[in-house]
């Protein structure tokens, strides 16, 4: 991720205030820095959404398409992840460098929405092993200021969250022909569910104790971080650990409970959130990038 | 098949027969959750590489190579500061890289051998337990390189990895604080989710969640945690992670053993 120089003396620093739950910028080690969450910013798809969490800026665009589903699972549709590191977030990003982060995020995506229960794919099925809807997620980050994975989860909850998807018909005629309707009206759309979608929750491991939302200086202080995706009923879908270092089991233990409280506090305020947005209705004063 | 110009171009998609098949509901056997399969492990067997290990658990064999360290390049990376104790600075530390690739005809269905991205996940994922193990400081500006082959995948494959990987980097005299040891995990779907620990390939597939542990054993440390799916609450998957570790930790001196047996063959390789 993006390099950033600390003195030894930062370090140490950043080191003994979290053992005495006192950071940097004042916040304790389970609180998060304020988060904007704006959806609905790019009009060419069927949702978007734009979260701004202290330095890390995250554009999610859902493009819907139509396709064949796969033959192992005829009666469902499913999701393609695609993030892209742009240039602008560091410029160790130039060129080709972005690659390996991309994938790796994209990886965590497919992994956390790897089940059954997360979104519903059978109601993205338009015919049985014909047609089925296709959800291109697409990703860019704009600007990397420490805790991407969480970031980028909460976006695409939010774009997911706005998705419309135009309700298509299947008609059949006389010859057993086949042809797709799409519905006269450009508001007959069908909304996903996003319940059980998952959010991700990064602990880092900084001394002795772990912190949520890291900065960019946190980061560097910390070997090892443990990612859990939790979804708001408390089930987790991937845990998965990064970084050089390793963890102590008990600490493992703990942080998972430290997910779990976390998570459920943080999807409970971005579903508020969303529907207030969403109560505001097509009325609403849009900040885009402007703000 | 699309990009690959040396064989005879067919149709441009083929699928094997078995999709077609009725379903034939196969229930994985009952047994022990806590069993483990035997292990068959031997060190030192490639000729061309520093170190060598090659790891059989049940129907699952990989063949690991290590080579290196290798000089490289450093250039644009400057002394950066020194860490807490006198380490070496960030930028002169050495590189692992780590290449984890299936044989075509390792699992059900033939993957083609530039294997995308769930290769290059399970590869990073190999690379981040085998770090926390290597002393990477005693090695500045050198690379080393370690890949796994997967010959057959008969479950809990990236875990036979990352014990083969361990012993071959062993095996090469590479300096490290520890051995990884790897363990699988999978939980059973349906009305009385279990943790099943080293699963094999029908149970894997069976699977409502699957994990994979990977553990310092003298250190007791975790050294890699990688899981997915439907797993339940914190506390099943805090309980996977348990079995895990144990598991991890009995097939220490099977390995111990392996490195043992290596090292005498060498000595008596060598002549006096």
């Amino acid at each position: 991720m993006a390099f950033v120089a600390l003195s030894e003396a930062e370090k140490v620093y950043i080191v003994h205030g979290v053992q005495e739950d006192l950071r940097v910028d004042g916040r304790g080690c389970e609180d998060y820095r304020c988060v904007e969450v704006e959806t609905d910013v790019v009009s060419n798809t069927s949702g978007s959404a734009r979260v701004k969490l202290g330095h890390t800026d995250i554009l999610v665009g859902v493009k819907a398409e139509m396709g064949t589903p796969k033959l192992e699972k005829p009666n469902e549709g499913y999701l393609e992840f695609f993030v892209d590191c742009s240039a602008n977030a560091t410029p160790e990003f130039e060129g080709r460098g972005g690659d390996d982060l991309g994938t790796e995020i994209a990886n965590t995506l497919y992994r956390i929405f790897n089940n059954k229960s997360s979104v519903d794919l059978k109601s993205l099925c338009i015919s049985p092993r014909e047609h089925c809807w296709i959800l291109y997620v697409d990703v860019l980050l704009l600007e990397c200021g420490g805790n991407l994975f969480d970031a980028i989860s909460i976006a695409v909850k939010a774009a997911l969250f706005n998705t419309r998807i135009p309700r298509v018909r299947v008609l059949e005629d006389e010859e057993g022909l086949k042809d797709i309707e799409l519905s006269d009206d450009p508001y007959d759309c069908i909304q996903l569910s996003v319940e059980n979608v998952p959010c991700i929750v990064t602990l880092c491991k900084i001394g002795y104790r772990h912190v949520v939302d890291a900065t960019l200086q946190e980061e560097a202080c910390s070997l090892a971080s443990l990612l859990v995706s939790v979804t708001s009923k408390g089930v987790v879908t991937c845990m998965r650990k990064v970084g050089k270092g390793s963890l102590d089991p008990e600490s493992v233990f703990e942080m998972m409970e430290t997910s779990k409280r976390v998570g459920k506090l943080l999807h409970t305020s971005l579903q508020s959130v969303l529907h207030k947005e969403e109560s505001l209705g097509p009325k609403r004063q849009k900040v885009g990038f402007l703000g | 098949m699309p990009g690959d110009n040396r064989r005879i171009r067919g149709p441009g998609e083929s699928q094997p027969p078995q999709l077609y098949a009725t379903d034939e509901d196969e229930v994985p056997a009952a047994r022990d959750p806590t069993r483990l399969r035997p292990v068959y492990a031997r060190a030192g067997l490639l000729s061309q590489a520093k170190g060598s290990a090659y790891l059989e658990a049940g129907g699952t064999k990989v063949l690991c190579a290590v080579s290196g360290p290798r000089q490289v390049e450093g250039g644009e990376r400057g002394g950066g500061p020194a860490g807490a104790g006198g380490e070496t600075p960030a930028a002169l530390r050495g590189r692992l890289l780590c290449d984890f690739r299936r044989a075509p005809f390792s699992g059900r269905r033939r993957r083609a051998p530039p294997g995308g991205s769930e290769e290059r996940e399970l590869a990073l994922a190999l690379q981040e337990a085998l770090e926390p193990a290597v002393r990477l400081g005693r090695y500045p500006r050198a690379q080393l390189e370690v890949s796994a082959l997967l010959l057959e995948d008969g479950g809990s494959a990236l875990a036979a990895a990352l014990t083969a990987a361990a012993i071959a980097l062993a095996d090469a005299g590479i300096e490290m604080y520890d051995l990884v040891v790897g363990c699988g995990l999978s939980r059973a779907p349906g009305p009385e989710p279990t943790w099943l620990l080293d699963p094999t390939l029908l149970e894997e597939e069976r699977a409502a969640a699957g994990l994979t542990v990977a553990l310092m054993p003298v250190l007791n440390q975790v050294a890699g945690l990688l899981g997915s799916g439907e797993g339940g609450p914190t506390e099943s998957w805090a309980e996977a992670v348990r079995l895990g570790l144990e598991g991890c930790q009995r097939l220490y001196p099977v390995l111990q053993q392996c490195l043992v047996r290596a090292a005498r063959r060498r000595g008596a390789a060598t002549p006096p």
